[in-house]
């Protein structure tokens, strides 16, 4: 079942046109990786989605409803959470406060979510005292994915995980994005690691100057001739 | 005079730079701009007390040699500092699509038209709010201090007030929100955090503790229209000193530049026993307190705090 699609959108900043009628869909419980060159507009398509930027032209619709927009603060009481690619922790926050501060638009008790997550990351659970500008590369990115579990997202938008990490780090972290979407989150993630990106997901979308070039299986794409000549590096 | 006494007085006028140089980090820590305005909001919270006092004056028992109506009238002057500061920024500083150097120019401007209300209303000539003076405290005048019991309620109010930011910030939730928003505005939007009343918030507590402060510096001294921006820039060098953009830092720091101000005469009758060095007298208190500022820089080019976010 579709859970988030857009639908012909223009997007880009200022002037500058980036997204050119783009159109792509994700299921609900999936894994969707979107590469391409630099500049095709792949974290531009989640600032659009997450209200980041405002759509020129087509629609965003989460759950059926146009969300196309909404400010961030609105979206995320929606059921979509986003984890930007770099300064994505409250660095002088501790671990315990980042997590506090990812569920601020929760009515709820939040301990018990605090403590769930503490439970399915134990490595946050044992630094929940130290500012999160101390923890490792890996660390910081596993404790910006709980900081927007909080609010328990439907979706989770997810910007180049694996950015200026050692590669046994991104591969912890892309284990740690399997995880998250184990838990019944949908992930729609950018990457510029598009092999590894593209084997932990289920399907791909390749952009490409604001549009969609290919698209399909994530192993479907791995083994496309054309797509791995131009955007895998051969 | 006494080393203990300088060091006391000191302490006095930390306690007004203390309470003028938070409001002032805090604000630049998320608005994102040196607001020229600040020291003129304090004699904006300094003359609405003023005008309070008049009104329910005397009111009430005495602490500390001052009518409980004297604190009252603080706290009108604090909350009409406030109200203010969150007009202004909502009027002028929120429609305006400048940058922070443009916002800053713009605070200037605030900051005549606050002054120019205030003489219309007031005139130029100083005035007091017509508490008695206090006569130094006989208990220490033995041990070289000389300190009234206005002055303890000035530092004691601060100390209070200080503490309780402090709360506010560690253990409320107002008060993470606050140091996330100055940590990181953008992410701070992304986990969902309402930011524009994070920045009202910021605006009322700031400006709220210089109008305090602005009592106590008419309390301390005297009133007049320019009595904010006459020490606007102590309060800078404060700020800068103790890294700006931190709420502990310009704590520390106005702590300091506040003592070094006040130490002037021990710290010139030094100086004029080293060779080549012209007799400074107290007159040359800020230019000190910035030498030093520059030379902790020197060290520390991000201030005591060094970088820290409130």
């Amino acid at each position: 079942m579709t859970v988030l699609e857009l639908d012909g959108v223009d997007a880009g900043y200022g002037d500058v046109q980036v997204l050119d009628s783009l159109s792509m869909a994700l299921d609900t419980d999936e894994i969707i990786c979107l590469i391409g060159p630099n500049g095709a507009g792949k974290s531009t398509v989640l600032k659009t989605v997450f209200g980041l930027l405002e759509p020129w032209a087509g629609s965003v619709r989460f759950r059926g409803e146009e969300i196309g927009g909404l400010a961030p603060e609105t979206i995320v009481r929606e059921g979509i959470g986003y984890v930007p690619q770099t300064e994505n922790v409250f660095g002088s926050l501790t671990i315990e406060e980042n997590l506090r501060m990812g569920g601020v638009a929760r009515d709820d008790d939040l301990e018990s979510v605090i403590d769930g997550l503490y439970d399915r990351f134990p490595v946050l659970d044992e630094k929940r005292r130290a500012k999160a500008a101390t923890l490792s590369g890996g660390q910081r990115q596993l404790l910006a994915f709980a900081r927007a579990l909080m609010m328990e997202p439907e979706v989770l938008l997810i910007d180049e995980p694996s950015a200026g990490l050692a590669p046994n780090t991104a591969d912890d972290v892309f284990a740690d994005v399997r995880a998250v979407n184990e838990g019944g989150t949908a992930i729609l993630m950018v990457e510029q690691n598009a092999h590894k990106g593209l084997d932990i997901s289920d399907r791909g979308y390749v952009l490409d100057q604001g549009t969609v070039a290919y698209d399909g299986d994530a192993d479907a794409l791995l083994d496309n001739p054309e797509v791995s000549r131009l955007y895998l590096g051969g | 005079m006494a080393l203990l006494e300088l060091l006391a007085n000191g302490l006095v006028f930390s306690s007004i730079i203390v309470l003028a140089s938070i409001g002032l980090s805090l604000v630049y820590s998320i608005a994102d701009f040196a607001n020229f305005a600040h020291g003129d909001t304090m004699a904006v919270g300094a003359y609405a007390a003023l005008l309070a006092f008049g009104v329910i004056g005397g009111v009430g028992p005495t602490v500390l040699a001052l009518p409980v109506g004297f604190f009252l009238s603080l706290a009108v002057g604090g909350a009409v500092a406030a109200l203010v500061a969150v007009i202004t920024h909502v009027l002028v500083y929120e429609p305006l699509e400048v940058d922070s150097i443009g916002l800053l120019i713009t605070s200037i401007g605030v900051a005549f038209v606050y002054r120019a209300i205030i003489q219309l209303r007031f005139g130029s000539n100083p005035v007091e709010f017509g508490i008695p003076l206090q006569r130094p405290i006989d208990a220490l005048v033995p041990l070289g201090i000389r300190i009234t019991v206005h002055e303890i309620a000035i530092v004691a109010s601060a100390a209070i007030l200080v503490v309780g930011l402090h709360l506010l910030l560690q253990y409320t939730d107002l008060g993470r929100k606050m140091r996330a928003t100055a940590d990181n505005p953008s992410l701070a939007r992304v986990a969902g955090i309402r930011t524009r009343r994070i920045e009202w918030w910021t605006w009322i507590i700031g400006a709220g503790l210089a109008g305090v402060g602005g009592g106590f510096l008419g309390l301390y001294n005297q009133l007049s229209p320019r009595m904010g921006f006459d020490i606007l820039l102590v309060v800078f060098a404060a700020v800068i000193l103790g890294g700006i953009g931190s709420v502990y830092g310009a704590m520390a720091g106005g702590l300091l530049i506040g003592v070094i101000n006040q130490l002037m005469p021990a710290i010139s009758n030094v100086a004029v026993a080293l060779p080549l060095v012209p007799n400074v007298g107290p007159a040359y208190a800020d230019t000190v307190a910035f030498l030093i500022m520059v030379a902790v820089l020197l060290v520390r080019p991000s201030g005591i705090a060094g970088g820290e976010t409130t």
